[in-house]
């Protein structure tokens, strides 16, 4: 078994370097499913939760429970939900999205906007009250106050950013359903390497690993350098 | 006609167990326009609550908030944002937004639509006036705790509300920031058209500022006056040991250039004071500075003596209140049931009461 991980690990460092292009297909696949899945659910779930973290109305700790029930909602139930809608007799099905990118896509964007929804929620909710009163009585408007508030938080909302983000690379069971891992158009590092591992070539399978995880804490470092410097 | 109008204000807080605190209740006062009105009270006793009900930050059980005669319970978010603009809010302990001196002081008049350019002079003239100058490109964060309170009041005065709310801000202030806050006090003080809602809880300051002073206690009002009413005639024994008793005189003060003193005319009596102030003063002397004789005191230090009788006598306990009065004035002066016995003062008794001048507090 060591003897696997080593040979794993040299073959990434071979496969990354010689170009593989089905690597980097995977590669390409993955973080583009992800990243626009991510942002698409931030462009919906940040003013939404930041404006339900704002104000205080009836039902308000209803959807709290609402959304923190679905931050840890399963993947695999996802896809399943998205896979009945999709297939031929579901009533998107006309679309024939199913087994896409944009499958994939739709799975991880609902996936990704509780998380996002619920990190910026409490990142509002957290700001000192003062700094909130403070601010309004300077004569700010709520979309000011609001601005202000997202300016003052922006650290935990990148943060609510990356752990979506995190999920959505690594996540396998609602991409494998929707996507159906066809090679070269929806496979992604986790269904490459749940199918790698099926078919016993363990050294595949681990270099996409090693892969992902780099890949994965280049970005994440990035983000964080960023949160660093936002402040 | 009044400014503000408080009618019935109450306000409660639920805990978990869904039990009520009650912080205010049945508070009735208004404001004048061009007022400084002072609400004095012990911590906890419901000041900043009331100022923040004022200051349409929060909403009260029930009861109504007139401002020119407009009830400002239930009015849309848009209006409330105006009336907000109309005030402003200085609180004990500020807190900035995590950008330059500058900004923070430009934030009230950027969130009103002004444009940069338009507001570079008035914010600079504020910098210079709260000796923030050469800060204005630092975090404010980054300042001490004290040049922060400068920057927050700086950051409510540039906006020039018609109302100020002022919540305990002098307290937690060195001298030097003190000297600050008094001359934006008394630069609004002068504006007939601003008017201040301040809460404090020193007695000195409320006699200092005050036009009017109402005293809260445990979330009621006891009693609201002039400061001198409020400190010679309390009207409970909460007030009376919360604010200590003062004789407060209103006098023209004029420096006498031959002893370096202050004299103040007050009606027709003149009291010699260790100051060099002059102009309208108020003139403090507590009671117990005050000595009290039978007999005119011969080679004396006191600078002040004068001739009157006793028109009320309070017994205490082990201690009395004598209300002399002389002339015009009267005086509260306490001292022991032991020695009135001795000196056999009673109503009517002729008397020479006599204080030092470094006794005479001027604000």
């Amino acid at each position: 078994m060591p003897n696997e991980i080593i040979e794993g690990i040299l073959e990434a460092i071979r496969l990354i370097f010689t170009f593989d292009p089905e690597v980097w297909g995977v590669i390409e696949v993955s973080f583009r499913v992800s990243l626009t899945s991510t942002f698409l659910a931030a462009l919906v779930a940040l003013p939404i939760g930041s404006f339900i973290g704002l104000r205080k109305f009836k039902g308000k700790n209803e959807i709290t429970n609402l959304i923190n029930t679905f931050m840890g909602f399963p993947p695999v139930v996802m896809g399943l939900l998205i896979y009945l809608l999709l297939s031929r007799n579901g009533p998107f099905g006309e679309l024939g999205l199913l087994y896409s990118t944009s499958a994939m896509i739709i799975a991880q964007f609902l996936l990704a906007i509780p998380i996002i929804m619920g990190t910026a929620k409490a990142a509002i909710e957290s700001v000192d009250p003062i700094l909130k009163e403070t601010v309004l009585s300077l004569g700010a408007n709520e979309r000011q106050l609001w601005w202000e508030l997202i300016k003052h938080s922006k650290k935990s909302i990148i943060a609510g950013f990356l752990v979506a983000f995190g999920q959505a690379i690594s996540e396998v069971g609602a991409v494998i359903i929707v996507g159906g891992n066809i090679r070269w158009e929806t496979r992604t590092f986790t269904t490459s390497i749940v199918l790698q591992t099926r078919m016993g070539e363990f050294g595949m399978a681990i270099a996409l690993g090693v892969i992902l995880i780099s890949i994965t804490f280049i970005v994440n470092y990035g983000l964080t350098r960023l949160q660093a410097r936002v402040d | 006609m009044n400014l503000l109008e408080i009618r019935n204000i109450h306000k409660e807080y639920y805990k978990g167990d869904k039990s009520a605190i009650i912080v205010l209740s049945n508070i009735n006062f208004s404001v004048k326009k061009g007022e400084c009105f002072i609400i004095i009270g012990p911590n906890g006793s419901g000041k900043t609550t009331l100022l923040k009900l004022i200051g349409l930050l929060e909403l009260p059980t029930f009861g109504q908030i007139l401002y020119n005669n407009k009830n400002l319970i239930n009015i849309s978010r848009k209006e409330k944002v105006n009336y907000r603009r109309k005030f402003s809010f200085v609180r004990q302990k500020p807190v900035v937004r995590n950008t330059s001196v500058f900004n923070n002081i430009a934030y009230g008049l950027k969130v009103r639509g002004m444009r940069s350019i338009d507001y570079q002079e008035e914010v600079n003239e504020i910098i210079q006036f709260s000796g923030l100058k050469g800060m204005e490109k630092k975090n404010a964060r980054s300042l001490s705790g004290g040049e922060m309170q400068r920057v927050a009041i700086a950051m409510n005065f540039v906006i020039s509300p018609e109302l100020y709310l002022l919540d305990e801000v002098s307290a937690n202030l060195d001298s030097m920031n003190l000297k600050l806050l008094d001359d934006f006090i008394m630069r609004i003080k002068q504006d007939k058209e601003k008017t201040i809602i301040m809460s404090t809880h020193d007695p000195l300051e409320a006699i200092k500022y005050a036009d009017r002073i109402a005293v809260l206690n445990n979330g009621q009002i006891t009693q609201i006056g002039r400061p001198n009413e409020i400190f010679t005639a309390p009207k409970d024994e909460f007030t009376a040991l919360f604010v200590g008793y003062e004789n407060i005189l209103y006098g023209l003060a004029e420096l006498d250039k031959a002893t370096g003193l202050s004299q103040i005319k007050i009606n027709d009596l003149i009291i010699t004071a260790a100051s060099q102030q002059e102009g309208e003063v108020k003139v403090c002397i507590r009671p117990e500075s005050i000595g009290i004789a039978k007999e005119p005191p011969k080679n004396t230090s006191y600078r002040n003596t004068f001739k009157g009788f006793i028109e009320n006598i309070r017994e205490l306990g082990n201690i009395c209140h004598l209300i002399v009065r002389c002339q015009s004035e009267k005086f509260l002066i306490t001292i022991t049931e032991l020695s009135r016995k001795n000196l056999k003062l009673e109503i009517d008794s002729e008397v020479f009461i006599n204080f030092k001048a470094t006794d005479v507090k001027i604000l």
